[in-house]
């Protein structure tokens, strides 16, 4: 059976057809640094066709540009990131964004950096870090870019963050994840059911070191781009049950979470994570966890 | 800080930064508010406001402290919608692209580039006399940074 095969198979089992999908490209406003409908405006008079994300507050796809939307003067001048459409949900699943003490695990490039830092207008202080530096030069120039200033960015991985010898009120979780095929055109050819389990066991390693540095009632948001539940649900499933998390109710685009896995009865709580199949995104899945709710 | 402060005089600005809160790291320079310098650690790579790098003595300023310049009413020329464009692609400002002279107009003097938003898109040398603007074809500001140098850095790391 071809690494294809495999897969398809695998997403039947879990009540999902195989289609062919292609993810469109999406811009999130930076509604910080400017006012949304004047960054419509002087997109679509130089040629940037718009069409909003039905789903999303400041997410808008690109219908049709007379030139690259990562080279306009707008984007340079950082009123816009470039940023798929299911890649904007984790960030905006936080309560009370404001002034809070927020950690992104897995930060680079730095798209969901520069969007917590418009969720909280630049209020409190997000620490940033991530493991591989060339990646914090991507990192560092989108912060310049976007003027966002309550940021501190370490070299620094995930699974370490105790060094930073902080106690966090909200973590976002975009784990390192084996990707999905949607956002890459070889995926079935890149990835094997190996990848999907050493991708697995890292997300836990990083979500058992968040836990330890979020404070009582913190929240984590965990996400991946990935379709495979080992790097979803299951872990998600294993983190309540060893890490005194809750998987609490969000209000976002996707499907409810899956509690039947190749026949493994699941925590019926996962149903309020979402996963997104590809279609109108690229694969998702989105979940937001509470230490200490129960 | 010196070096900032130095720059900033040279559009005729001042900046009121506060010692206390300006931090250097391999020649780059960042500028923290009270809760980042509360926590911040010594390793960091990045924090706060990036102010700008300096590299053989000579001061590199970050493209969020030319918009605070703006801000504080820094010697600027105002450009129409196509010499903004070709600014940021690296081009000087003719004389017939400048809408208005904010601040001095004389050679050799710094000028911020602003477009017609207010928005700052770098910064040049003023190399002729700008009391008379909107005519000739001639450089009037010779392009020294734009902010299509974040494209360029792109191009650099992933050549």
């Amino acid at each position: 059976m071809s690494s294809k095969e495999f897969f398809k198979s695998r997403y039947a089992a879990l009540g999902w057809q195989f289609k062919e999908t292609r993810t469109r490209q999406a811009i999130r406003l930076n509604v910080s640094t400017a006012k949304g409908k004047d960054i419509v405006q002087r997109l679509e008079s130089i040629g940037v066709q718009l069409e909003k994300i039905y789903f999303l507050k400041t997410g808008y796809w690109v219908r049709n540009s007379t030139m690259s939307v990562g080279a306009t003067a707008e984007y340079l001048l950082g009123l816009y990131s470039i940023q798929e459409a299911a890649a904007q949900i984790p960030a905006t699943l936080f309560t009370k964004l404001g002034g809070k003490i927020v950690y992104d695990a897995c930060a680079a490039p730095g798209g969901k950096t520069v969007q917590l830092a418009d969720l909280m207008n630049n209020t409190g202080l997000i620490v940033a870090s991530d493991i591989r530096k060339r990646r914090l030069t991507a990192l560092t120039n989108h912060l310049e870019r976007c003027g966002v200033s309550n940021a501190l960015v370490y070299e620094l991985d995930a699974r370490r963050a105790q060094r930073l010898k902080l106690k966090f009120d909200r973590i976002l979780i975009d784990a390192p994840c084996s990707g999905n095929f949607a956002a890459d055109g070889n995926w079935f050819e890149r990835r094997t059911i190996e990848d999907v389990e050493r991708n697995a066991k890292l997300q836990k390693e990083i979500l058992e070191q968040a836990t330890s540095l979020l404070i009582e009632n913190g929240e984590i948001v965990y996400s991946t781009c990935s379709l495979e539940p080992e790097e979803n649900e299951l872990n998600i499933d294993w983190a309540i049950r060893n890490l005194d998390l809750q998987v609490q109710e969000i209000d976002c685009f996707g499907q409810d979470g899956l509690v039947d896995i190749f026949g493994t009865r699941l925590d019926q709580s996962l149903k309020k994570c979402k996963r997104i199949w590809p279609g109108e995104t690229q694969g998702f899945f989105v979940c937001k966890l509470k230490r200490g709710a129960g | 800080m010196k070096v900032i402060l130095d720059f900033a005089a040279r559009f005729d600005t001042k900046l009121s930064l506060n010692p206390d809160f300006v931090i250097k790291k391999d020649g780059r320079h960042f500028l923290l508010n009270r809760i980042l310098r509360r926590f911040v650690l010594r390793d960091y790579y990045y924090a706060g406001v990036y102010l700008g790098k300096v590299r053989a003595g000579k001061f590199f300023p970050s493209f969020i402290l030319l918009k605070r310049m703006a801000e504080n009413k820094a010697n600027s020329v105002t450009v129409d919608g196509k010499a903004s464009w070709l600014f940021i692609c690296g081009r000087d400002v003719f004389r017939k692209g400048i809408l208005a002279v904010n601040g001095s107009p004389n050679k050799n003097d710094y000028a911020l580039v602003l477009n017609e938003f207010n928005e700052c898109l770098g910064f040049g040398i003023i190399v002729c006399n700008l009391d008379t603007i909107g005519k000739g074809t001639d450089v009037a500001v010779k392009n020294v940074s734009d902010i299509g140098d974040f494209l360029r850095r792109e191009t650099r790391w992933s050549a």
